[in-house]
């Protein structure tokens, strides 16, 4: 089962398809729709578990708790055994599926709360635990006796069914259509659910929210610093996952009529997991192939061979044939088949291919090594000079820095720094290497908090926020070694950048009201105009990683400015930039200063670029401010001379002058 | 003692290198230079293997380098600073030097090494017990050239050593360059400071779109209009 069809004429024979295959399997006797129908709650599983791992780039190693959740959600709500209030019911199962997604999705918070600030590792181990912890207290929530003393208030209790599990569990009831022992109507309505949540999923994933998780899988500071809330979106991601698995587990529980605790076992959520990976993480067509590649190889093409080989071995009188059982097998060619697709595919079956990086453009005119065209003014983004035009100025300095100190262990960072940057002023930032500039620009952004000293950004306190709360305020930064997000697009790159100044909700995301229609839209073509203005029109489609290393400096800025900052700070621009291009980069700068009142706090090591276009300089040497002034002044200090510019840099400048 | 002969390198259907041909002779200083994504880095990584030559042949000191794997290579006498510094960032400054010297027979002269490294860049003697990652940027670019000059190479290649640091440093490091030249060290360099780059180099290669435009001694490109035009900025 693919969803390759784009066309209606595709989308209408898919749906034909569909629906008219178990009749087509009934007619030839297959029997192949029980299979076909758990197969299907396999696979919106490991669509909710895609969210978390393929999305949000969260390993989640014990996925089947939550898949516990929602069928003992179900099988507790909905089953005579333990008295449970809505069993008998006719409408019990259309509200009961919704309270376990609730539960699932209350219970994914509350596990995944713990979880966020442990990253990689770490945090699959914690899931692993979790889906551990699930069936153990399933089982022995069966019998729960209190005793304190020779007081009892609560004796042999039962809560969850202990070993035995529950049965039954109570059908869903549709008038006319019989939820019994045939498999059709399960078939149809696991069909309708799933279709439903992969409606919701695809829809999810082309939003802001869906952009923001894929942001936090590529870089969790990046993204931080873009003004995604790593906590919250990544909270979500469990959220909407669990929730999910809240639906697979109530149809699973009603199908089968009986919930265990051995169902939800550590090899579900390895099996669930093989799906994702199988298929290719992130790729919805990719998950729904691998979840069903592994339910119908398991439950069909296993036990058929197993029939055809025992046959062979009667007809033949092998014994060693005629008794075998290769369901046994069953997880070594799970293991087989995932290694082969892991050296042969690694992206998975339907993932996204990654072609490696190009050095050179082909299509470039080879004559001409003139890349780097300078920049327009006409080209500057009308919507961006609104904004531009728009702040009215609560106080004399954008960003006024005082006594700034950081200490990592024994050794200061920053010592007491003090920094002002005026409105529409370019300050930069100098000083030898480990001098502290980058902690400063971490302090500023919120990323590294300050053990002493005031940061007001236009009047207000900034000290304590989180990186995107500043971002928020509208303070945006570049990163010294490029941190784009390196498999989402070009234009995906630039809309993250959009992403705090975007309202977009988890429901406004699924049922697309008009107002966030256009506010994509919006979003789109305010990332398009910015890609053209930084030069990167044309090129939106391709991954980040693709791009040269120019390029990859120029949507930095591009995803800064999609911020809307007024206050800009730019970590080594031009590093790894021939004089040429550093030409230009300058050019920019002094544009977006000029035209868009922008203010810029510059940290440079080329020094045609800093010095020509500063209105000030700030050099640090060993976390202290050692210098402050005009650049003419701090080309002549003795001390910045001695620390940071040597006598090379007097007798370039004398050089060039005399060349030209 | 290192030979290009015609090599295209792709990345998947993308042409980096279009047929370069270029020679480094023993004790030279050569020195690629060209705009971004001209080839100057694939050239490197074509050397070391960790690209390959879809044509064209790569010799070093009369063995076929196309064929070796990276290890062998780097056994041969060659070693690189990488773009992009490529530091292990959870061992320390120490460590990650010492493991520069990791494919070197003559274990007794490793200490005097790493004696000088520490001369080079004192920043990095001070910083000898921390961990790579803990370190900014610049110093993190001191430490993938400290490594380098760790392995005591017959060929250094230098890819961009000057990205990063501070004028001084920019400075010291051409010094160092041409000190460990003179001491026998043959340098591949690979630079956007074309300025500096042709004054320390003996030879030089300009590089446009996968292809070499231009080659002739380094004063000489220093003093050519193509190259002054387009890569040293002057109007």
């Amino acid at each position: 089962m693919t969803v390759n069809a784009r066309r209606p004429l595709g989308w209408a024979a898919l749906v034909a398809a569909l629906v008219a295959y178990p009749f087509v399997d009934r007619v030839l006797g297959f029997q192949t729709v029980h299979a076909v129908s758990d197969g299907m709650i396999y696979v919106l599983l490991a669509l909710g578990l895609n969210i978390v791992v393929g999305y949000a780039g969260l390993l989640d190693l014990g996925y089947a708790a939550f898949f516990a959740i929602g069928a003992y959600s179900m099988g507790l709500l909905n089953s005579p055994v333990l008295g449970s209030p809505l069993y008998g019911h006719a409408w019990s199962f259309w509200v009961c599926i919704w309270i376990a997604a609730a539960v699932s999705a209350l219970l994914g918070v509350a596990i995944g709360a713990p979880t966020l600030r442990v990253r990689g590792d770490y945090l699959a181990i914690i899931t692993l635990g979790f889906g551990e912890i699930i069936p153990v207290a399933i089982r022995n929530l069966g019998d729960v006796t209190i005793e304190i003393g020779s007081w009892r208030p609560i004796e042999r209790l039962n809560l969850t069914g202990g070993e035995n599990g529950v049965n039954p569990v109570g059908r869903p009831y549709l008038p006319g259509v019989p939820f019994e022992t045939d498999p059709v109507p399960w078939y149809f309505l696991i069909l309708v659910i799933g279709a439903a949540s992969l409606w919701a999923m695809n829809r999810l994933r082309d939003s802001r929210l869906g952009r923001a998780w894929m942001a936090i899988r590529e870089d969790e500071t990046a993204a931080d610093c873009m003004g995604v809330n790593p906590i919250s979106t990544k909270l979500l991601a469990f959220a909407l996952g669990a929730s999910f698995s809240g639906f697979a587990g109530s149809v699973y529980a009603a199908k089968l009529q009986a919930i265990t605790p051995g169902a939800f076992e550590f090899q579900v959520s390895i099996m669930l997991l093989c799906m994702v990976v199988l298929g290719g993480a992130g790729s919805l067509k990719g998950v729904i192939l691998g979840g069903m590649l592994i339910t119908l190889f398991d439950r069909v093409v296993l036990t058929q061979t197993t029939f055809m080989v025992r046959a062979l071995g009667r007809t033949l009188g092998v014994s060693a044939l005629a008794t075998a059982d290769l369901t046994l097998w069953r997880w070594f060619f799970f293991g087989l088949g995932l290694v082969l697709v892991m050296v042969l595919r690694p992206q998975g079956l339907g993932g996204r291919r990654l072609s490696p990086a190009p050095i050179a453009d082909d299509a470039e005119d080879p004559t001409s090594p003139d890349v780097a065209s300078a920049p327009r003014v006409d080209a500057i983004p009308g919507w961006l000079r609104e904004r531009a035009r728009g702040g009215v100025a609560a106080s004399p300095a954008i960003l006024d820095v005082r006594g700034v100190t950081k200490r990592f262990g024994g050794v200061i960072a920053l010592n007491e720094i003090d920094l002002v940057v005026p409105h529409g002023a370019i300050i930069g930032l100098i000083g030898p290497n480990g001098a502290g500039k980058t902690t400063f620009f971490n302090v500023v952004t919120g990323l590294v908090r300050p053990d002493a000293g005031r940061i007001t950004f236009d009047g207000a306190n900034l000290v304590g926020l989180r990186p995107n709360a500043v971002v928020a305020r509208g303070i945006a930064r570049t990163f010294q070694s490029i941190r784009l997000f390196q498999n989402m697009t070009v234009l995906e790159n630039a809309l993250v950048g959009e992403h705090c100044r975007l309202a977009a909700t988890v429901p406004g995301a699924v049922l697309r009201p008009p107002a966030v229609i256009a506010e994509e839209a919006r979003a789109h073509a305010r990332a398009r105009e910015l890609l053209e203005f930084v030069g990167l029109g044309g090129k939106e489609h391709e991954l980040a990683r693709n791009l040269p290393y120019g390029d990859q400096r120029r949507l930095e800025i591009a995803r800064a400015l999609a911020t809307e900052p007024r206050l800009l700070l730019l970590d080594e621009p031009s590093a790894g930039m021939n004089p040429r291009e550093a030409e230009t980069l300058t050019d920019l700068i002094g544009l977006l200063r000029r035209e868009l009142a922008l203010s810029v706090l510059l940290i440079e090591h080329h020094m045609e670029v800093v010095m020509g276009i500063s209105d000030r300089i700030t050099v640090l040497d060993y976390g202290t401010r050692i210098a402050e002034g005009p650049p003419a002044a701090i080309q002549r200090d003795a001390r910045v001379i001695e620390a940071y510019l040597g006598t090379g840099y007097e007798q370039d400048l004398a050089s060039r002058t005399s060349a030209s | 003692m290192l030979e290009l002969t015609d090599v295209h390198t792709y990345y998947g259907n993308i042409r980096a290198l279009r047929g370069i041909s270029l020679s480094v002779a023993p004790g030279e200083i050569v020195t690629l230079i060209g705009a971004n994504g001209a080839g100057k880095t694939t050239t490197l990584r074509t050397i070391l293997g960790t690209a390959r030559a879809r044509h064209g042949t790569v010799r070093f000191n009369g063995h076929q380098l196309d064929t070796l794997t990276t290890d062998r290579i780097v056994r041969l006498g060659i070693a690189q600073s990488p773009e992009g510094r490529r530091i292990f960032p959870r061992m320390t400054v120490l460590e990650n030097l010492e493991l520069g010297a990791f494919a070197r027979p003559d274990r007794a002269a490793i200490a005097p090494d790493l004696d000088r490294v520490f001369t080079l860049f004192p920043r990095l003697s001070e910083r000898s017990a921390q961990t790579g990652g803990t370190l900014s940027g610049g110093e993190q670019q001191m430490l993938a050239i400290g490594r380098a000059l760790m392995a005591r190479p017959a060929l250094l290649l230098l890819d961009e050593p000057s990205m990063g640091l501070s004028p001084i440093l920019v400075d010291t490091i051409f010094r160092i360059i041409q000190d460990i030249n003179r001491q026998g060290t043959t340098i591949l360099l690979v630079e956007q400071n074309a300025r500096m780059a042709l004054r320390v180099a003996h030879r030089g290669y300009v590089m446009q779109t996968g292809r070499i435009v231009l080659h002739d001694a380094a004063a000489a490109l220093l003093r050519s209009d193509l190259v002054r035009k387009t890569y040293l900025g002057e109007k």
